[in-house]
């Protein structure tokens, strides 16, 4: 009798989670709203993360100029003054607001797999040299840091997608963000975007790494979308180099070129000094962002010395070693400037370029340059 | 009678078969793929870098006469580790003294020695590879070490310099020559310092040929630098010693190699150093995890692997023991301190590059067994490191990891 007691017992336990098995489970969303319109209750994440040049920025988030849809968009104005000495400038959509990853705030948005949002210039032509999801760091950091960019904006509105197809998207701070720099818009900027959600779309399939097409530019001109690496990587006596991505001193093609002043001063007491071109900027090796440039049989820029006769130890690409080290190196090196343009080729066959984060770099050095240098670079290209 | 006739023959055929043939020689496989031979038996070097000076002792040190016979107790450590061969620089300044050592790890736990020469890097004001006098002065010092020890069964082969080709590119010991000296273009003063000094190896690589058909010789290289120049002026040469150091991975060196100056490889020295410079503690776990990340890659480069450019003939880990003396090498009281100072920077070595100005790399901690201020029977105590036990168990099973879709 006890053990049909028993029985009874857990039968009556049974039945209704036998019963709730059959139900059909739970819906799981199908999206997540960044920003639809100003009051849309269903909104996530704050725009408060404002980076850079903070007061080159001004945003309107009920901008009723011309919206995708419903009443509203957000409007940036970027005026690339660099108020505050930086030359770029964005704003992360964090959750809650101000948090740089000092507070657990992270939605959990496994599933999704796309981020699309609207967005176009007050012209057309505005470049944004980055739109994000994740990325943010500290003590609760995201689980992603996924970047598309640049973009060169249109003036009538255009869908973007920032597949998420296979990522770990179980902690977001930083929902979504945009940056980009005075020397990529050089007037500054007005944009509008609209409508950013998170969705979960089953026909995203993750993405594979993909081999960029050539002509591939580290440096084209200063405005140019098609710039990729960043000139952050200062070594040796960093504080001996000057870099103007704009100058307008005789330019080889286009209307800019890259000037570089070489003071030779030895600041940090090296006696040399370099810069790498990396993805994304300070990316020593930490960060899994290095482009596939297989289809590259070499690399080719133009350079000129201010007097001609100032020495390059080397131009290099390739050759970050950290978590994620570049696939390979090659350089050319020690020339000798001339006066006049010169191109300068490095070979790349043969080499793995299947992953670099550095793309470009040189190195000079004080026992070779011993008043300091003046020398120009452009058109930095793999071809 | 027939019969046994053939055996006899067939015996004395094959015995003067192996004793026509080289004691250690590299054979090519198809595809550019290489094998140490060694004793008529397919070998991988398995090998560690080997100075075992003590606590407060610095490189001057000359433990080959050392009475306690350190080689002795480490010979039996290593050999329960798996090790087959060790690398020293350069040998002793006693040649009765070295051979001693050599025959001692051989008989006594199948230690193979690699001797090589330093090939006067180290000279002061600078290695002058384009004077002749300075060439015949060190060519000499070679072949003396090759006609002392080229008998020794326990000798593996020989390695010319070290990190030499540096100096072709003016950065570590810096040397010219009046042609050089004429040349306006840097670039091709680069060249021709590099075919000085290759054509310089594959001389003294010639007349050891000569001394000794018996042993292999390989061109000692920092990473691959100047290859492109050996291609050229080093052609005689039967294999590649390169100092790598890479973290956990070696990249495409194997395949890089291969395209450049097609000869088998012997990582020389590579390793990882045991004390993070960022967290200020010794870290056991972040050196076994870069040595058997390097030693897998080694193993899915040998000869017959299919993963690999199978050009790879095996390596010497850098180091078995500490050496106190390293980071302040001009105070000797400093030789008798355990340094946590670091002098460089590797990014490749990541956990701890976060270290103050980036210098992450200590020393006086790549040794895979530790040393204690502690002695016993006149040495100082010995205490292996995680990766002692890491590569000795990776060694026992050399599995490849599984390859990861989509992953680095």
């Amino acid at each position: 009798m006890k053990k049909l007691l028993v029985l009874m017992a857990a039968l009556s336990l049974a039945i209704p989670l036998c019963v709730s098995a059959q139900e059909p489970a739970a819906q799981a969303p199908k999206e997540f709203v960044v920003y639809t319109d100003k009051n849309a209750r269903d909104n996530h994440f704050i725009p408060s993360g404002w980076m850079g040049d903070t007061s080159d920025i001004k945003m309107n988030d009920q901008s009723a100029e011309n919206p995708q849809s419903g009443a509203t968009c957000i409007q940036f104005v970027y005026g690339a003054k660099k108020a505050q000495g930086q030359g770029w400038a964005g704003v992360v959509w964090q959750n809650p607001a101000n948090n740089w990853g000092s507070k657990k705030g992270g939605f959990d948005l496994t599933g999704m797999t796309k981020l699309t949002f609207w967005a176009r210039g007050a012209k057309g032509g505005e470049v944004i040299q980055k739109f994000t999801v994740g990325g943010i760091k500290g003590t609760y950091p995201d689980t992603v840091n996924i970047e598309i960019g640049p973009v060169e904006l249109t003036d009538s509105w255009k869908q973007y997608t920032v597949n998420l197809a296979g990522k770990d998207l179980s902690y977001l701070s930083g929902g979504f963000g945009w940056s980009t720099t005075a020397d990529l818009n050089p007037e500054g900027a007005t944009f509008y975007i609209d409508n950013i959600k998170f969705e979960a779309d089953p026909a995203m399939k993750p993405e594979g790494k993909k081999k960029e097409n050539m002509p591939f530019y580290v440096y084209a001109d200063r405005s140019t979308a098609g710039n990729h690496y960043i000139p952050s990587g200062y070594m040796g006596d960093y504080g001996d180099l000057k870099y103007d991505g704009a100058s307008k001193e005789d330019p080889y093609l286009g209307d800019t070129c890259i000037k570089i002043i070489y003071s030779g001063k030895i600041t940090q007491g090296a006696r040399w000094a370099g810069i790498y071109w990396q993805n994304p900027a300070n990316n020593w090796g930490s960060i899994d962002a290095g482009f596939d440039l297989s289809k590259a049989a070499k690399i080719t820029l133009w350079a000129r010395g201010a007097k001609g006769g100032e020495r390059i130890e080397e131009f290099k690409v390739g050759g970050i070693m950290g978590e994620f080290s570049d696939s390979d190196s090659a350089s050319v090196g020690p020339v000798i400037l001339n006066k006049e343009w010169t191109q300068y080729t490095i070979d790349l066959k043969g080499k793995d370029l299947s992953y670099i984060v550095g793309g470009f770099c040189f190195v000079l050095n004080i026992d070779n340059n011993p008043e300091g240098a003046v020398f120009y670079l452009d058109e930095i290209k793999y071809e | 009678m027939l019969a046994a006739c053939s055996l006899f023959f067939a015996v004395l055929l094959t015995s003067a078969l192996a004793a026509a043939r080289p004691r250690a020689y590299i054979k090519k496989l198809k595809k550019s793929q290489y094998q140490l031979i060694a004793d008529g038996k397919p070998m991988i070097v398995k090998g560690v870098c080997y100075s075992p000076v003590p606590v407060g002792a610095n490189h001057e040190y000359d433990w080959w006469s050392d009475p306690n016979k350190p080689w002795m107790t480490d010979g039996k450590l290593m050999q329960e580790m798996g090790i087959n061969t060790i690398r020293v620089y350069q040998p002793g300044p006693n040649p009765e003294a070295v051979r001693q050592v050599i025959r001692d790890l051989y008989a006594n736990f199948g230690i193979r020695t690699i001797l090589g020469n330093w090939l006067g890097f180290w000279e002061y004001p600078a290695p002058f590879y384009g004077d002749k006098a300075f060439q015949e002065r060190f060519k000499k010092e070679v072949l003396d070490m090759v006609k002392a020890f080229k008998d020794e069964p326990g000798v593996l082969l020989w390695i010319l310099g070290n990190e030499n080709n540096y100096s072709c590119l003016g950065q570590v010991n810096p040397w010219s020559s009046d042609e050089i000296d004429k040349e306006p273009d840097p670039q091709k003063q680069k060249a021709m310092r590099f075919r000085i000094y290759y054509s310089f190896v594959n001389d003294i690589a010639k007349e050891i040929h000569k001394l000794d058909p018996n042993h292999p010789v390989a061109l000692g290289n920092g990473e691959l630098i100047g290859l492109e120049y050996a291609k050229e002026s080093a052609p005689d040469v039967d294999l590649v010693a390169c100092i790598i150091y890479r973290g956990k991975t070696f990249g495409n060196l194997f395949k890089s190699l291969k395209a450049t100056f097609d000869k088998p490889i012997l990582l020389a020295e590579f390793g990882a150093d045991a004390y993070d410079a960022f967290l200020k503690k010794e870290d056991q776990n972040m050196q076994a995890f870069f040595l058997e990340s390097q030693w897998r890659q080694i193993y899915d480069n040998l000869a017959k692997n299919p993963e690999g450019e199978g050009n790879c003939l095996g390596g010497a880990m850098f180091e078995w023991t500490d050496e106190w003396w390293k980071h302040n090498e001009s105070d000797p009281e400093a030789w008798k301190v355990h340094d946590t100072g670091s002098n460089w920077s590797n990014g490749s070595y990541y956990f701890d590059i976060k270290a103050e100005n980036n210098k992450n790399m200590n020393e006086e901690w790549f040794g895979i067994t530790a040393l204690s201020e502690e002695t016993e029977s006149g040495l100082n105590k010995r205490m292996p490191r995680k990766a002692y036990y890491v590569v000795r168990e990776f060694w026992k099973n050399p599995k490849p990891l599984p390859k990861k879709k989509g992953k680095r």
